[in-house]
């Protein structure tokens, strides 16, 4: 199992190395919340703040969304988990975050906890690896010979419903949506400014939380994620009326895969699938 | 409920439309109440604004630049707002005719505080069509019933160019009465200009208005306030005795929605008219 | 006046007050549980902590229509919306939120210009408060008491209930409860030791403890206006926040709202719908000026509005410590840590 205090020690440790040697301005990392299980996403910027660091099971927050705040330049150092790393991979692929500029903190880690519900985040709600893809530093002990179970298991049952149960259901679901965009703000890959929800001119959907406006929000932003969603499960956790987002963006994940041969934030080589042309790619999308 | 109920705008209509600058994105709207008794409850006084309405475009909140002297009906001065896309209210106004319908809200807010100006000299700086309101006072001021109240009313107003002057007319009858001294200038001059030249703080230093028993009315673009101020701090105003009217982004217009904000003070119901001593008070949040 | 019921038989009491107007109560959803407009009397639920959603929305729904209107036809033909003005019930509202709603009342119907709709509202409702249930632990994102509110405080409710084992006993607190009261005739009359055992949990839920820190409604006021400037203060505590619209739309005394013109087809509604200052756009001018352009402004004008600016035009704090901005913030960012730590700075 993953030794949190360990992880803590190390993160603390290279981050006050980090800032003393004047490598990063600022480590992206989870500090101290109003008691133990509810600890927050944090930015150390000086050698005093790392004393607030914190690391343990209920850290599941993606520091990758704090990234685009800082302007183009900033040397950051992140602290990453599997899946964040992957959305650290897909901000530099789509050139929001160059790689000089970062130095990726890895942890691996099993049995993350959603503070929530006290539930064991696996890969029902993300994409269920273990160790980050990318890192500069490793924090902790990789995690081998614990399969987890394929991220795209849990479409099990919403395979099954035809075209018109799966309107239903996302119609079911949508209609709970308050339009607190806490997914979108949650999300890592969500940094447009202003986002099409937010534009008065056209504007793209109105603002009560009901259908149409709901429906239009949630499909034109699940498109916007196609093939960029890393799935962490940050955007389902957001959720005050627990909406299971993930749902839509790991069938869209599976598709893209199935088509392009290619998951999202993988490796800093691949260009994102939709916006990358290559000849063997699959016709199925203009089925 | 619909009577009383202060979200509910009622029905006016464009009397006259009148084209105030050469770039065509500043006109003024004459309106005209189709029902009496909504043009009997529209008591307003100069600074107060109100809620323009089109349904299917929304609300803004515009200055009246009329004077309640002309009774009858209530004018106001609309730029088409957006720099990249049009605004949606100001547009779809600009693209209306004479005898279209739309809906008004007010008078809503506090006007230029009358009885402290009373029996005191007033001086205006003004650019832009932040002016709108100032036209409401000058013709409030000059009405023959009022004119006595009030010691001697200076003005000073400019524009970047001729063609951006508002209310062209008036201000050449106002520069011929001497109840009024007027000092009208632009930055840059044409060959119809012969009139004075340089912007707002500089002429208002050439002034050089006495700080004597004397209120200056500094309203224009925030560019404009930000060097004026200074130039009548220097010249001994008390920031008691200097006003100005603020903007923020507004909804209701009644201090309801929670919009416009600036610390304790809402925009639309506790102003939009301040002196710089209350807005000393307030933290710099606009 | 006291009177009980089992608690099993509370659909039958849902039932009657359903005949007499809207009944508005807690009911189960996948989330959690919320207020919803009861259907079916068997939805009524009172096993719950608190509701994710304040009860704000009862007087103050997140969507509120104001009138239908026609593109191109004259104003003449605009229809107001009417407002269903039949008896309402506010059923099982904690303590805490009932004391909002007094807060909420001096914006909306007591100062400047009344707003029509939540006050008509408000007086078709009869506030059935509902006092915590002392033996379970309290959530530990709470503070209510920090703002002088207890666990079983009656004030403010019309009829205000306590859970005695299997019953809910249910007494009169204002006029208007006294004379509901008696028309509920699935109730029975409770007897003395009922009486007694009622007294008593109102002062017992005294001692069921919140957060709590002492605050001088002056001192936090200024506090907050002298730390206004202080930029590297609201960088440190917005440094998490997600500028998203949870902790507004939650909050049982948020009251910001937007009003839209939704039109399909050439057929519209003028409605309001809740906005919150945290949104981007909330003070976003037509030129492109947006005074709150940064996170850290949008949270200061957050908490200094609760904490400072409403004190300064009501007298009073915009927050009863409900917790539930902090509960469902999705980055635990928590306001009373935050005016905890601005008293300090
Ligand atoms: C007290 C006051 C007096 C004003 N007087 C005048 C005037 O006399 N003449 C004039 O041309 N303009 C005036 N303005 C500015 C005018 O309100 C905005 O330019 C206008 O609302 C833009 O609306 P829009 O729908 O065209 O733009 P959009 O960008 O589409 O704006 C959408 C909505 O946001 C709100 N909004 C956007 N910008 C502003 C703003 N700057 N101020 C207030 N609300 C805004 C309005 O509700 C508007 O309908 C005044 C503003 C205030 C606050
Ligand atoms: S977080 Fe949930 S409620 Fe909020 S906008 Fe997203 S789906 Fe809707
Ligand atoms: S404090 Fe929390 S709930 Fe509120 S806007 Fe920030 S992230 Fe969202
Ligand atoms: S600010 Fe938070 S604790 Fe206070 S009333 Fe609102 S939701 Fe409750
Ligand atoms: S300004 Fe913000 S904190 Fe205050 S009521 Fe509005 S949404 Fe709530
Ligand atoms: S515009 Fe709504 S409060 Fe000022």
């Amino acid at each position: 199992m993953t030794d949190f205090k360990k992880i803590e020690e190390n993160l603390k440790t290279e981050s006050r190395r980090l800032l003393k040697e004047g490598l990063v301005t600022v480590v992206l990392a989870y500090g101290k919340g109003f008691d133990e299980n509810h600890p927050m996403p944090y930015a150390a910027k000086t050698i005093a703040d790392v004393d607030s660091i914190v690391f343990n099971e209920y850290c599941n927050y993606n520091m990758a969304r704090y990234l685009v705040r800082y302007p183009q330049g900033t040397k950051i150092a992140i602290a990453v988990k599997a899946a964040d790393s992957r959305a650290v991979i897909q901000l530099i692929q789509e050139e929001k975050v160059k790689r000089e500029n970062l130095v990726i903190l890895g942890i691996p880690v099993q049995g993350m906890k959603n503070p929530k519900t006290g539930e064991v985040i696996d890969s029902k709600t993300t994409c269920g690896m273990y160790n980050p893809v990318l890192y500069d530093i490793l924090l902790g002990e990789e995690v081998h010979g614990v399969k987890s179970a394929s991220p795209y298991d849990v479409l099990a049952e919403y395979e099954k419903m035809d075209k018109d149960a799966r309107w239903e259901f996302w119609k079911g679901q949508l209609d709970k949506c308050i339009r607190c965009y806490a997914c979108r703000k949650a999300c890592p890959m969500c940094y447009c400014d202003p986002c099409f929800i937010d534009q008065s001119k056209p504007k793209w959907a109105d603002k009560e939380p009901q259908s149409p406006g709901n429906m239009m929000y949630h499909l034109t932003r699940f498109h916007h994620l196609a093939g960029r969603c890393i799935d962490c499960g940050e955007c389902s956790r957001a959720c005050p009326v627990d909406i299971p987002l993930y749902l839509f963006h790991k069938k869209v994940a599976k598709e893209c895969e199935e088509m392009f041969n290619q998951q999202a934030g993988m490796s800093i080589e691949d260009k994102p699938v939709l916006v990358d042309f290559r000849v063997e790619d699959s016709d199925k999308i203009l089925e | 409920m619909s009577n009383n109920n202060p979200y509910i705008p009622m029905p006016v209509q464009i009397s006259k439309i009148i084209n105030e600058v050469d770039t065509n994105d500043i006109k003024t709207f004459r309106f005209t109440f189709l029902n009496k008794e909504d043009e009997q409850n529209f008591k307003y006084m100069p600074g107060q604004f109100a809620e323009l309405s089109i349904y299917g475009k929304g609300e803004s909140p515009i200055g009246i630049a009329s004077s309640p002297t002309d009774p009858g009906y209530v004018e106001f001065t609309v730029s088409r707002a957006g720099t990249i896309v049009p605004g949606l209210v100001t547009a779809a106004l600009h693209d209306m005719n004479e005898g279209a319908q739309i809906g008004l809200r007010g008078p809503l807010g506090n006007p230029w505080p009358i009885e402290f100006l009373e029996k005191k000299n007033i001086v205006m700086a003004s650019g832009g069509f932040a002016f709108t309101t100032l036209r409401s006072l000058i013709n409030y001021m000059l009405h023959k019933d009022n004119r006595n109240r009030f010691g001697e009313i200076t003005l000073i107003y400019g524009a970047r160019n001729p063609g951006l002057l508002l209310y062209k007319d008036e201000l050449a009858a106002w520069e011929k009465r001497d109840d009024i001294k007027s000092f009208i200038t632009v930055d840059k001059g044409d060959d119809t200009w012969s009139g004075r030249q340089g912007n707002v703080p500089a002429v208002c230093k050439e002034v050089a208005p006495s700080p004597k028993n004397t209120v200056a009315v500094i309203c224009g673009p925030p560019i404009m306030n930000k060097f004026t101020q200074p130039v009548f701090f220097d010249l001994g105003f008390s920031k008691e005795n200097i006003l100005t009217s603020l903007e923020m982004r507004m909804k209701c217009g009644i201090g309801k929605c929670g919009r416009c904000n600036v610390g304790y003070k809402y925009v639309c119901s506790d102003g939009p008219v301040f002196s710089l001593a209350e807005l000393e008070e307030l933290p710099r949040d606009f | 006046m006291l009177k009980k019921i089992a608690i099993e038989k509370i659909s039958q009491l849902a039932a009657v007050l359903m005949e007499k107007g809207t009944l508005l109560a807690p009911v189960k959803e996948v989330s959690g549980h919320n207020f919803a407009e009861i259907k079916d009397p068997k939805q009524v639920d009172l096993d719950f902590y608190n509701t994710i959603m304040s009860p704000k929305g009862a007087f103050f729904p997140h969507k509120e229509d104001f009138v239908k209107y026609k593109i191109g036809k004259p104003l003449s033909e605009v229809e107001p919306a009417v407002l269903n003005l039949k008896p309402a019930f506010l059923f099982g509202v904690r303590p805490c939120d009932v004391k909002s709603f007094e807060i909420m009342d001096i914006h909306f119907d007591a100062a400047g210009i009344i707003d029509p709709y939540w006050r008509f509202r408000r007086e078709a409702t009869t506030i059935f408060g509902y006092a915590y249930d002392l033996s379970q632990p309290v959530d530990s994102a709470d503070f209510y008491n920090t703002l002088g509110i207890y666990a079983a405080d009656p004030e403010g409710s019309d009829i205000f209930m306590v859970k005695k084992d299997k019953e809910l006993l249910l007494k009169a607190i204002t006029k208007k409860g006294e004379n509901l009261l008696p028309e509920l005739t699935v109730l029975k009359d409770g007897i003395t030791a009922d009486e007694k055992y009622f007294t008593e949990y109102v002062n017992k839920g005294k001692e069921y403890k919140t957060r709590f820190m002492t605050l001088d409604q002056e001192v936090v006021a200024k506090k907050l206006e002298d730390i206004f400037d202080n930029t590297d203060f609201w960088t440190k505590m917005s440094a998490a926040c997600l500028s998203c619209g949870i902790c507004t739309f939650v909050c049982p005394t948020c009251y910001c709202f937007d009003i839209c013109d939704d039109t399909l087809f050439g057929k519209g509604t003028r409605r309001r719908v809740w906005d919150a200052c945290m949104f981007t756009d909330f003070t976003l001018e037509a030129s492109g000026h947006n005074p709150r352009t940064q996170v850290y402004q949008r949270l200061r004008q957050k908490i200094c509005h609760k904490y400072s600016y409403h004190i300064r035009k009501y007298g009073v704090i915009s927050c009863v410590g409900c917790g539930r901005c902090t509960r469902h913030c999705p980055v635990n960012i928590d306001i009373y840590s935050i005016v905890e730590a601005a008293l300090k700075a």
